[in-house]
């Protein structure tokens, strides 16, 4: 015990008291010396002679203390500390050098560690319910309905919950507006879900204080409860636990709380507030489906076990219901749940472009390195022949580079955090899951791991470079660049080569979202007026009187009127459905005259329920017919007015006006309506979607209490929000508005993943191009910097300054066509895994591969041109003056 | 001077530690004592005895203090550990059984 706290103890001296240790030695060395001399003259030897033979016999004094210091074995860390301390030096002598590097790396580091840390915290980080990758979403994907990720009815769920084997707690859920209310506080409305007693069990998340839904509060005629997220809890009720047992109003419906649920419950959306039990009553026919299914997988039961046998109960759905054609159920793990299907190939795509540009980065700095270690080879020439290891020399260098990486990592991570935090407050691609995106100790890891890894890389060839020298040759050569650099040229214009074509490659790859991006910018959602001048919000009338047609109709006819009167307002209606991708009301229908084969079903299309004056407000054009208007009642006769694309697609080479159409979903009855008007396509399922036929239903004839409302300014239609919401408000107080916002921040939003793409994306090549031409420029400043003996002697033998910038601008074109053609080549193969992500072009876009090339050819030469026309001045008596 | 004999690996660790079991003593001393004991047959140079010292004292076996010696100026004192002690014995048990093998091949041949 005490043995080893001795030896730490010697151990922890020589490091850190090394001074001390070293004047001991002296001390123990001269005392002996001091003894061998007196015993010298004892033995009647002269003061001299006696000195003499001391040292003699004591030998190599300065061998014999580093003999004494390696037995105290703390060489090697002394070594390191002195590289370090020698590392630091030099990159202190060289600042442009030091900046140059450390700029740059801290450019790839810093956004990879950023990068790192959107793809670990999306696709990697743990999620916050326990064991959920045991966790599946259930989703059902029919014809006519045809949605990949598409939701269940109650009946649909009653089938599999009977035949189930897989799953532990098989439960229900669904997604809706919500109307919560009561006396603490004005009404508002917020994201909320309805959920049967088995969906909080199978997340396994405790609630904050209360309970959950217990087994059997599903059961039909159960009591309305509410579990409170802890955001709207400490919004409305102050964080007070005297809100359990307390009634509040959801939807109208007086409801008991029983829990808060933690801040980090989020499921099944982000933004999920509240959640009510959802009561199971017998369903009396198929639909609505609003509802995915949710459940743990049963201890030892794989995924696609789960998979096989929802498979086989979904065969037994397409049995008991004909409505129902090639039926399946997709089951995914939560995590891909939540992600989507379009987000991971996009981070994956964007990780790897990030990785390209720490590559490029560390080209850059391994040529910096090369430049120098040419410089340097002299000096290790004559170290290797004063008997200097070479191991000993490759760990200094490696040192040196590894010294140089994590400077630039520290710097990268500051700009890994400002990155990380820009993201987060702006989340410009919506992404579901950027609260557990954040610099931690992951990303920290990453980044020293990274900068270690990115210091040897480029650290190593030019060591090992410098310690293959032929020293003869080297000192010979007496400071002029000989043999080894000409090696050295070459490898250093391959790396150039490289990075250009690695930066050719993000080029094109950029070149591609970018078009398509512009593309998808370019379509319009099938209306003319001017996104700004259009503001849109969803109104909730809670109080359960407005159910009722004839109240809701009234009420609505009051805030028009009132809507209208407001300043500024040229147009305004309701509608349940708004471009660019709130589709609301969606079903098959029937045309008379049209028979179907026996179990053949029109596909299910948008069917919006609008007011008159909705086409108006939008500038939706009418291309036959007419619009709806104050005649079309509850009682008159039902119309109905179909798109242009409804026309191309049923009605070829016919007439649609006056044809009649009905609904024919399960649960409407048989009302035929008139076909009155045909108007323009709108996209009402996202911009990127081709053929959206429509069959709009007069609101009036389908009153539904859930509205948006749509209104054209004839300025900023945002200025109008204050003074709209008070006019609804004084109409009935208990009102809810949301989702308020202009259509062109709709539009934006509806495009925020390609434009996060595209974004992240460019900025890369961006990088990588800056980067390749701060390589290409420090090569070709270099090399002419080298070759001012040569070019002093030709302008001295007559050539004009014309051929002088010529030769060197070959050099980079040269390296710049090498480059092309190699980014070109890894760019066909590269750029078909951006296929998912384009709109309107293809992988193959020519415009893009040779504006690309163009791009980085004027690059290249801007970079070249400088040092050429440097070389230009050199005087002929200055060059020739080295000789 | 007759020329150093030899020294075995690790015979010179025994020797130290022999000399320094009996009381604590600087270098140049301990030098001196092996040649006076070994009656001028085993001279240990100093690069030879130095680096041993501090291994020795690096793998704790003994421990080294400065103090007055005996002409009254500061030198480095080492002194036996209780793990040198321990050590001790059980080199000088390998030692003789080590010495006492190589006699007997000596002798028989």
């Amino acid at each position: 015990m005490s043995r080893w706290f001795l030896q730490l103890r010697l151990l922890l001296r020589s490091l850190f008291r090394g001074g001390q240790v070293q004047q001991d030695l002296d001390l123990e060395m001269q005392y002996h010396l001091e003894r061998q001399i007196e015993e010298g003259l004892t033995s009647g030897l002269s003061a001299e002679e006696a000195r003499y033979a001391a040292l003699r016999a004591l030998g190599a004094i300065t061998q014999n203390k580093e003999a004494c210091r390696d037995m105290r074995r703390v060489n090697w860390i002394e070594d390191l500390l002195q590289d370090l301390r020698h590392g630091a030096r030099r990159l202190r002598n060289n600042p442009v050098f030091t900046v140059v590097a450390v700029l740059a790396l801290a450019l790839g580091i810093g956004a990879n560690t950023a990068m790192f840390s959107v793809a670990y915290g999306i696709l990697l980080r743990p999620l916050p319910y326990p064991g959920s990758d045991r966790v599946a979403v259930v989703f059902m994907r029919f014809f006519p309905r045809d949605f990949a990720f598409g939701t269940l009815c109650i009946r649909d769920y009653l089938m599999w919950k009977d035949n189930n084997h897989a799953f532990e707690n098989p439960s229900l859920f669904r997604t809706l507006r919500m109307d919560i209310g009561g006396d603490e506080g004005v009404p508002e409305q917020v994201q909320g879900a309805s959920v049967t007693a088995g969906f909080f069990p199978t997340l396994e998340v405790r609630p904050l204080i209360g309970r959950t839904f217990a087994p059997g509060e599903d059961k039909p005629a159960t009591r309305s409860l509410a579990v409170l997220g802890e955001s709207v809890w400490r919004r409305r009720f102050g964080a007070s636990s005297t809100v359990l047992g307390k009634t509040i109003l959801v939807n109208g419906a007086p409801s008991t709380v029983i829990g808060v649920m933690p801040g980090v419950f989020r499921f099944p959306r982000r933004d999920t507030e509240v959640w009510t039990n959802l009561p199971l009553n017998p369903p009396t026919r198929y639909g609505p489906w609003f509802y995915r299914g949710v459940g743990r997988l049963k201890p030892g039961v794989t995924l696609e076990q789960a998979q096989a046998e929802v498979n086989n109960i979904g065969l037994r759905m397409m049995q008991q219901n004909p409505y129902y054609k090639r039926l399946t159920l997709p089951v995914l793990q939560l995590r891909e749940a939540l992600l989507g299907t379009t987000l991971k190939p996009a981070i994956l795509v964007l990780a790897g472009a990030v990785g390209l540009v720490l590559l490029i980065a560390v080209v850059n700095v391994a040529n910096l390195m090369l430049a120098r270690a040419t410089v340097r080879e002299r000096e290790m020439a004559l170290r290797l022949s004063l008997g200097a290891g070479r191991g000993r020399l490759v760990r200094q260098l490696l040192t040196e580079s590894v010294l140089l990486a994590v400077l630039g990592g520290a710097v990268g991570l500051a700009l890994a955090w400002g990155g990380i935090e820009l993201i987060r407050v702006w989340n410009p691609g919506e992404l579901p899951m950027i609260d557990s995106v954040r610099l931690d100790w992951s990303a920290l890891g990453f980044m020293v791991l990274v900068s270690m890894l990115t210091g040897i890389l480029f650290g190593l060839a030019p060591a090992l470079h410098s310690v293959r020298t032929d020293l003869n040759a080297t000192i010979k050569e007496g400071g002029r660049s000989g043999a080894t650099s000409r090696t050295h040229g070459r490898t250093r214009s391959a790396l150039v080569v490289s990075e250009i074509a690695l930066s050719l490659l993000l080029l094109v790859g950029a070149g591609l979202l970018l078009r398509s991006f512009a593309n998808l910018r370019r379509v319009t959602g099938g209306f003319s007026a001017e996104p700004k001048h259009i503001l849109t919000m969803l109104i909730s009338p809670a109080n359960r009187k407005y159910t009722d047609a004839r109240a809701g109709l009234a009420f609505y006819d009051e805030v028009l009127r009132r809507t209208r009167a407001v300043r500024g307002v040229e147009a305004a209606d309701v509608s349940d459905s708004l471009p660019p991708d709130r589709q609301g009301d969606a079903d098959t229908f029937q045309i008379e005259g049209q028979p179907l084969a026996p179990g053949e079903l029109n596909p299910i299309i948008s069917e919006p329920g609008v007011g008159p004056d909705f086409f108006r407000a939008l500038g939706i054009p009418l291309i036959k017919g007419r619009f709806f208007d104050q005649h079309d009642t509850p009682d008159s006769r039902p119309v109905a007015i179909v798109s242009e694309g409804f026309v191309h697609r049923f009605f070829v080479n016919q007439e649609p006006l006056g044809q009649r159409i009905k609904q024919s979903g399960p649960g409407y009855g048989d009302k035929w309506m008139d076909i009155v008007g045909v108007v323009g396509n709108v996209k009402y399922l996202g911009l990127t979607v081709d053929t959206d036929p429509a069959l709009y239903i007069p609101f009036a004839q389908s009153y539904g209490p859930l509205m948006f409302l749509v209104v054209r300014s004839s300025g900023d239609a945002a200025e109008l929000a204050p003074a709209l919401r008070q006019n609804i408000q004084s109409i009935d107080p208990g009102v809810t508005l949301a989702q308020i916002a202009t259509m062109e921040q709709a539009l934006d939003l509806s495009v925020s993943q390609p434009r996060f793409d595209t974004m992240l994306l460019s900025l890369f090549a961006g990088m990588a191009l800056l980067l390749a031409a701060v390589g290409i420029y420090g090569l070709i400043a270099y090399s002419v910097a080298q070759r001012t003996h040569e070019i002093g002697v030709r302008m001295a033998l007559g050539a004009a300054q014309a051929d002088v910038v010529r030769m060197v601008v070959r050099q980079g074109a040269s390296m710049a066509v090498a480059g092309i053609v190699l980014g070109l080549g890894g760019a066909f193969l590269l750029t078909r895994l951006l296929k998912a992500m384009l709109f309107g072009i293809g992988v193959a876009d020519a415009l893009t591969f040779v504006t690309a090339p163009l791009i980085i050819m004027l690059v290249v030469l801007a970079a070249t041109f400088v040092p050429a026309l440097r070389a230009t001045r050199i005087s002929p008596v200055v060059a020739l003056r080295y000789e | 001077m007759s020329k150093p004999t030899f020294l075995l690996q690790g015979t010179l660790d025994l020797l130290i530690l022999t000399i320094l079991a009996l009381e604590p003593m600087h270098g140049w001393a301990i030098a001196h004592r092996i040649r006076q004991m070994s009656k001028d047959a085993l001279q240990v140079g100093q690069s030879a005895l130095y680096p041993a010292l501090h291994k020795l004292e690096q793998q704790g076996w003994i421990k080294a203090e400065w103090k007055a010696s005996d002409n009254n100026r500061r030198a480095k004192y080492y002194a036996l550990t209780r793990a040198g002690r321990k050590a001790l014995t059980k080199e000088a048990v390998q030692w003789e059984r080590l010495s006492a093998a190589v006699s007997l091949i000596v002798r028989t041949t």
